[in-house]
Formats: C-alpha cells, sequence, structure tokens
C-alpha cells in the first residue's frame, strides 16, 4: 500500500523497528496502584518501596526499607513468587496466602500490579491490559496549538478581528476558519491576553483562542471501546507520552457479554441503542474524569479524543443502530471513520472538541482491528509477510504486507476468554494465568498469588500444552492415564466418569474456595473448536495468499490473551503455526495504540483510511477450504516441540 | 445374527484399508447385505454416535467413521437387488436465513449420511420459503434447522410458521440445533426435537421416525 502524502515537508525519514521480543528486558516497567488505578513508571529492578517513595504514596513504615518492621505490606497482584526467607519471617501465614508482600523486599522485574488497602469485596481486579508497544513516528498530532501575537501595527489597522489572525500567522492562516463558538468569545479573550495568545488548530479550522501560557498544555484522549472492557489513555501531544490510562468494565455487559446479545438487545427494545448508548457515555465520562484528574486538567483544556472499536460499539457511542449487523448480509451503518464533535456523542470535554471514530471495514472487521493492524504496521511491510491474531470471542486474524493484506474473523467460541469452560474464569484474582513443568510437577502461577478459583484462556492453553507433553491428553484430544513413566504420577489426577476422564487442577484442600477444579473432556473438545477454527482461519488467509509457513516473517499476538498466551504452548496445540518462537511477538492492547498513533500523527488517520480500503476481507462462510481446514485443526499437533 | 465384529471395531477406529478389507470378505462369504449394513456397519456408526456424545471422540475421528462407512457402501451398492434395502427416511437440512454458520449443520448432515439417511442440504442462509419447497419436493420425513447466533434463532419460528402456512406442518417432524438453541426454545417453538450435537441428531431422528 502507498503511504499518502504527508501533509508536512519530510523532515527525515522515519524510522522504523520491530516490537522488541519477549525476551528483551525494558529498562523501565508499570507499576499500578490499586484501588486508585494509578500508574508509576519506575525503573527496572527498583523495589516496590522505592517507587511508591518517589510517587509520594504513603506507606506505613518504621525501618525506612530496611526489611525490618514488616509494616509495609501491600497486596501483590500479579504474579512474583513465594516471598523471601528473611520476609516469610515478618509475614503471618495467612498473609502469604492472601497474596501480601513486603514492598521493600520485591524489585519490580516486570509490569505489577499491587493494592493498597483492605481491598474491598465487590471492587474486584481484572486483568485488563492497557500497555502495548507503539512503533516511532513523527509528531504531527490532530490538534496543534501556535503562539499568535497580533502587533500593535495590525491592531490599528482596519480589518476584522478574524482577519488581524490570519495575517498574523502569516501564510498558515490565509484560509484559516473559524467555528461559531469560538468567534463569539473571541472580543472576550482578545482583551484578556492582550491580543498575544495561543491558537488551538485542527486542520484550517481554529477552535479557540487561548492564553500564551498554555501553549503547552496539549493532550488529547484515546479510548479502546472493547464489548467487555472500555479502556482510555490521557496522552501528551507534546511528546506522545501516556500520562495515564485507565480502564473500567464495559457497563453494556449488564445486557449480555458478547457483541451478539448486545444486537438482541437493541432488537428487543424499543429504547435499547439509547440505553447502552448512555451506559457506554456513562463509563467514557467517568473514566475521562479520572484521566484529567490524574493529568490535573480541565474537561475544557482537550479538545480531541480517538475512539476504536468493534464495528457494533463505534454504532453504540455514536447512537448509530446497529442491528443490520446482526445477521446476513451483516450491514452497518457505515464503516468509514468520521469525525464529529465529541458533545454530539455526549462526551464533555471543550465545546468544540473532536471526536475521531476510526474506520472499519465491515460488520466484523472493525475500528478496533484496523487499529491493531495500524500499529502492527503490517502495511509498511516491502515484502515480509506478516500474521496478526487478535484473540477473543471473535479470533480476528491478518496476513499481508504492503501489496496485500487479508483479514478473517473466525468464530472461535469463548472458550479462550474461559466461557463455556467448566471451571473457566476470566483473567481475574484466582485465576490461573500459567502453568509450567517444574521437575516433573504441575506449577500453577495465579492472579493475585492466591489459591486458585478457575482459570482463564491463557492457563488453559498452557495446561493443554503440558497435558500433551506429558501423555495425559492425546493428540485426538482425549484424556486418557499416560503410559510415560516419567509423567505417570499424574494419572493419580484423573478421575473416570462413565467412560471419560477429567484431570483434576485442585483437589479441595488446594483450591480457593474448597471445591476441587477439573479440567473436563469437554473443555478439552471447547479448546479444540476454539483453537481448531483460529487455525483454520489462519490456513485460509494462507491458502488465499498462496505460502507456505515458512514464508511468514512476524507473528503479532495483539490483544490480553496474546500478550498473556505463551507462544511455545499455543504452538503446541497447533493455535499458532510451528515456527521458530523468537518470530512470534506480542504487541499488547494495539488498539489502543493504533487509536493514539492516529491522535499523534495525523497521516496515521489517513493511514488508517486508505487500510480500511486497502484490506481484503475474506469471508470464510462462504469458502469451502475453511470447513476442512478447521476439521484437520481440531486434532492437536503430533509433534513435539519441546 | 452374523459376526461383524472386525468390520464394526475398523468402522470406529475410522480405518479404511481394514473395513474394507473386512466388508469385501464378508461379500465373498456370502453374508446377507442387510445384515452387513445394519449388524456391521450402522452398528459401529451407532457407536461412533454416542462416543462422540460422551466426548470420547472428536469431529476428525467421527467424521474418519463416517467417510469409512461411505466407502464400504461403496463396495456394497453393486450387490444391492432390488428391495434389498430399504431407504430410513430423507432429511431436508440447513441454516436459518440470516446465518451463515454451518459446521454444526454439516456434521449433523455427514453423521444422519452415516446412519443411512438421505439428506438433501440446503446450504446457509435458507428462506422458510425455501425450506417448505425443498420439503413438498422431496416429501421428506425430517426438517432440520441450525442457528448459531441468538438473533437467527426467530427464523425457526418463521420457518416452522411457513410450514404451517402451507399447510405441511403434520407431514414432517422438525428437529432444531446450534449453540444458543436450547430443549426449551424447542418446545416453545413447538419444534419436534432438540439436538445438542450430531451424535445426538442421529439418535432423536431415529426416534422421531419410530427407528429405535
Amino acid at each position: 500500500m502507498r503511504k499518502p502524502k504527508n501533509h508536512k515537508p519530510k523532515k527525515k525519514k522515519q524510522t522504523v523497528r520491530l516490537p522488541p521480543s519477549k525476551r528483551h528486558k525494558p529498562k523501565y516497567v508499570w507499576l499500578n496502584v490499586l484501588p486508585d488505578d494509578l500508574w508509576i513508571r519506575v525503573r527496572r529492578g527498583k523495589t516496590i518501596w522505592e517507587a511508591l517513595q518517589k510517587a509520594a504514596v504513603h506507606l506505613e513504615g518504621d525501618c525506612g526499607g530496611l526489611g525490618k518492621c514488616g509494616k509495609c505490606k501491600v497486596k501483590v497482584l500479579s504474579f512474583i513468587g513465594p516471598p523471601s526467607k528473611e520476609a516469610t519471617e515478618l509475614l503471618t501465614e495467612e498473609e502469604i496466602k492472601d497474596g501480601l508482600r513486603l514492598t521493600c523486599r520485591n524489585k519490580i522485574k516486570k509490569d505489577l500490579v499491587i493494592y493498597l488497602g483492605e481491598p474491598q469485596p465487590d471492587q474486584e481486579f481484572f486483568q485488563i491490559l492497557k500497555t502495548g508497544y507503539r512503533p516511532p513516528l513523527q509528531l504531527d498530532p490532530l490538534i496543534d496549538k501556535r503562539l499568535v501575537t497580533i502587533s500593535p501595527e495590525l491592531q490599528k489597522q482596519e480589518l476584522s478581528e478574524m482577519d488581524r489572525i490570519r495575517r498574523a500567522m502569516g501564510p498558515e492562516g490565509r484560509n484559516l476558519q473559524v467555528p461559531l463558538h469560538c468567534l463569539r468569545t473571541l472580543p472576550q479573550i482578545f482583551g484578556k491576553t492582550s491580543y498575544h495568545g495561543a491558537v488551538v488548530l485542527h486542520e484550517n479550522s481554529m477552535l479557540a483562542w487561548q492564553d500564551w501560557e498554555s501553549v503547552g498544555r496539549r493532550y488529547g484522549l484515546v479510548f479502546d471501546i472493547g464489548t467487555s472492557t472500555v479502556v482510555g489513555k490521557l496522552i501528551s501531544l507534546l511528546d506522545g507520552h501516556e500520562v495515564a490510562a485507565i480502564s473500567h468494565l464495559n457497563s453494556q455487559i449488564r445486557h449480555g457479554t458478547n457483541v451478539i446479545s448486545r444486537l438482541q438487545f437493541i432488537k428487543d427494545n424499543k429504547d435499547g441503542l439509547k440505553r447502552l448508548h448512555d451506559l457506554l457515555l456513562k463509563d467514557m465520562r467517568g473514566i475521562t474524569q479520572r484521566l484529567l484528574e490524574v493529568g490535573e486538567l480541565r474537561p475544557e483544556e482537550i479538545f480531541i479524543a480517538v475512539a476504536a472499536g468493534n464495528t457494533t460499539m463505534q454504532h453504540i457511542l455514536l447512537a448509530l443502530d446497529p442491528s443490520g449487523i446482526a445477521e446476513a448480509p451483516f450491514s452497518p451503518i457505515i464503516t468509514e471513520g468520521i469525525v464529529v464533535k465529541a458533545e454530539q456523542a455526549g462526551l464533555k470535554l471543550h465545546p468544540e472538541a473532536l471526536l475521531y471514530v476510526m474506520p472499519a471495514k465491515s460488520g466484523y472487521i472493525g475500528g478496533d482491528l484496523i487499529s491493531v493492524i495500524l500499529a502492527s504496521e503490517a502495511a509498511e511491510q516491502d515484502s515480509e509477510m506478516i500474521l496478526g491474531l487478535d484473540l477473543g470471542t471473535n479470533g480476528e486474524i491478518f496476513l499481508g504486507n504492503r501489496s496485500r493484506l487479508l483479514t478473517c474473523s473466525t468464530a472461535a467460541g469463548p472458550a479462550l476468554e474461559g466461557a463455556r469452560i467448566s471451571h473457566g474464569a476470566i483473567a481475574r484474582v484466582g485465576a490461573i494465568e500459567a502453568v509450567r513443568m517444574v521437575d516433573g510437577q504441575i506449577q500453577f502461577q495465579i492472579i493475585g498469588n492466591v489459591k486458585p478459583k478457575g482459570i482463564c484462556g491463557s492457563g488453559l492453553v498452557d495446561l493443554v500444552a503440558v497435558l500433551l507433553h506429558c501423555g495425559i491428553i492425546d493428540c485426538e484430544g482425549l484424556i486418557h492415564p499416560t503410559t510415560n513413566e516419567d509423567t505417570a504420577h499424574l494419572n493419580g489426577r484423573l478421575v473416570e466418569n462413565s467412560g471419560v476422564y477429567d484431570f483434576l487442577i485442585a483437589s479441595p484442600e488446594e483450591s480457593h474456595n474448597g471445591r476441587p477444579i477439573y479440567l473436563k473432556q469437554n473443555d478439552v473438545r471447547e479448546l479444540q473448536l476454539a483453537k481448531g477454527a483460529i487455525a483454520a482461519g489462519i490456513r485460509s488467509l494462507m491458502h488465499e495468499m498462496k505460502i507456505e509457513v515458512g514464508a511468514i516473517r512476524h507473528i503479532y499476538l495483539a490483544g490480553a490473551l496474546g500478550n498473556y498466551i505463551n507462544p511455545f504452548s499455543a504452538m503446541r496445540i497447533g493455535l499458532i503455526p510451528t515456527v521458530n518462537p523468537d518470530i512470534v511477538k506480542s504487541i499488547g492492547n494495539a488498539a489502543s495504540t493504533g487509536a493514539s498513533m492516529v491522535l499523534l500523527c495525523r497521516n496515521s488517520w489517513h493511514m488508517a483510511k486508505l487500510l480500511a480500503d486497502f484490506i481484503d476481507h475474506v469471508e470464510l462462510s462462504h469458502r469451502a477450504d475453511f470447513n476442512q481446514h478447521f476439521i484437520e485443526h481440531m486434532d492437536f499437533p503430533r509433534d513435539n516441540l519441546w | 445374527m452374523a459376526e461383524f465384529n472386525a468390520l464394526t471395531e475398523s468402522v470406529i477406529k475410522g480405518d479404511i484399508k481394514s473395513a474394507v478389507a473386512e466388508t469385501q470378505k464378508a461379500l465373498e462369504t456370502g453374508q446377507d447385505i442387510q445384515s452387513i449394513i445394519d449388524d456391521g456397519l450402522i452398528r459401529a456408526m451407532d457407536d461412533v454416535g454416542e462416543r462422540f456424545s460422551k466426548g470420547q471422540i472428536f469431529v476428525p475421528q467421527m467424521l474418519r467413521s463416517a467417510k469409512t462407512m461411505q466407502e464400504c457402501m461403496k463396495l456394497i451398492q453393486p450387490h444391492f437387488k432390488e428391495g434389498d434395502v430399504k431407504a430410513k427416511g430423507k432429511v431436508v437440512i440447513g441454516t436459518v436465513k440470516g446465518d451463515l454458520h454451518d459446521i454444526g449443520k454439516n456434521l449433523v448432515s455427514m453423521m444422519l449420511e452415516g446412519a443411512g439417511f438421505t439428506i438433501i442440504d440446503l446450504g446457509v442462509d435458507v428462506n422458510p420459503e425455501a425450506f417448505v419447497e425443498k420439503v413438498k419436493e422431496t416429501e421428506a420425513d425430517i426438517m432440520g434447522m441450525s442457528a448459531l447466533l441468538s438473533t437467527t434463532m426467530p427464523a425457526m419460528r418463521h420457518t416452522i410458521d411457513a410450514l404451517k402456512e402451507a399447510g405441511i406442518r403434520d407431514q414432517v417432524k422438525v428437529m432444531i440445533g446450534g449453540a444458543p438453541v436450547t430443549d426449551d426454545f424447542a418446545r416453545e417453538i413447538k419444534a419436534d426435537a432438540y439436538a445438542p450435537d450430531a451424535g445426538s441428531a442421529v439418535i432423536q431422528t431415529k426416534k422421531l421416525l419410530g427407528l429405535s
């Protein structure tokens, strides 16, 4: 795909770097402090104590971080392993079981989530991914500010105030447009600022004339509107830095967990669309308020927001009826990206603030996937073949490069989000998020460092991969006692039930609520369907592109599951093709990354619009080969990579 | 009853080579054709359906067994004499209007075919009128409908209404299935049966036709 022409002359060639591999250890990591949801950027290796001191977060403690008093304990929600020996002595057994750790004894080596104070029972921690890798880009934000002085000579000339501004701005001001609201406030603000101020520019339109001191205060918002969570970010337009990120469960969830159930709600209720729109806007306003508090900003200081979501969510945001997406031929009202007044959508920012809503491709290839592709830079690769996956209830897949880019959406089913799994859970406290084999024993990594309550998508993929490795699950997906002597001790965890076996993950003593947790035979079947659909989607795209696995140079995994899933496990179960693991990379919450790229670089908006036209949507339900691939990929790979 | 254990085993395993050899042997030793089919092949497929419903085998294994059976049938067909083999029944099947998901429906088709039924597959996004027309034309015994989206489930009701309007509702049994479909929903729209999976679809079909 050809890049659109830059608005400004090119300053320098844009550098293109690839996302860092998983093994790359970043210099800085994030410490997320709940329940305030404060994000602190910390140099890797600092203790939690040091980080909190620096951020002026008050903590109990008499010894000043020496590990003697044992008072600076907090609840650690990310997995960090057992406390050190000396710390163990300062914590009670109960505290260790609840995931409490001493802040001064724990170095921050990766992104970490902690909870200060007494956790409220209704304030559950959900693992929602907010961060992601953003490729370097040339800053050219959607909103710009210019210092403009109207000289005494200009003030004396017989000119309208508007023409004075145009003259003072030089060639750039020649076609300057001004909305009515701005014109009305002009005389007043001119007087206040003595004809020396900052012009807020959007394209060739002046949104406001501000005090010159505000020239450095340039911020924008981005929203990633997911069916289950809404993530908001406050971003500095001066340096592209993420000032704060906050997430909220999408309140529409009370009307169903997936897109189809929301569409059903709109069809069944006369005011359904309005109710869902109102719920979404309430979430977005709440997020905005918190973001502005963190940034110490007033709503009127924000002139720009960018939103990305699936096609249905984007329709609901704009209060457009998405019912057409519910059934074939799956027709939305619009797919193109649009720019509206933020106020019209219901966001309370500056009265002239604009809301950019990402372009979509179709009813099921939404602005979120366009954002993910934008963030992956797949359309800028000359010849290297990129495979990208955004895994959720619908597995969205893209394959290609600058010459051709294909996408498809597979109904993978919700197994990868822990739904339809007997003891499945979404990624929250108590969910098993990873499983490893250590010295012949299965080890579980649990969110919140508590006893397990269930298993989430990444844990499920790991567990099945480990059990395949141990011979407890065969390549047809059947759970049965292993004949492998090294792992035969695991046979004791198998429970037979009318001819089929279930695998005991946690006995009543090992589990959180005293009830056993199983991986049941049918859970494996659900996973086989989910991974079969995704693998078949990948094969169908490869077939369409006429390439083999060997041609794929990079595999990018987007979204929360993509971030937490172990690439080895994903390959072991055949979710992704077997490749050199070094080429598999997680690009994090790429939907919000793509939206922030649009915010920060006008060219990205044009890229996104071109992308939506450029990509080819492959409708799998029309393809005979998809069913064939699907059936073939329900089995697990025979080869043991490990 | 003749012993076809080796044949049955081969079909269950989906071992085409050995199943074909066993069928050949049975034909050469002059076994009754109806008996080879009923006590060998169909008995195997019944077992396959049951194993599938329990979770002991999965879709690829079930399909391989179905394919094995079809290969055996190819060998047997030239030996058919007029009236030798009774057709078990005709099934018109399709995914309802507005829905394009057909994997579940295809599995049901293949299993029913494996169990000896004649299948008329209308594909996906099938109008109520198209269902009605085909049922009339083929004088089908069963009409099967599939829907994967909760938003397309109402189309099942509309299709049943269309059968009523055409005055043929009592001439055909209606069976429904699909991820969001439930037994309650089947009762609500007055379908005759609900099948949660392809194995159960065979069992339900037989029940509806009084074959088991």
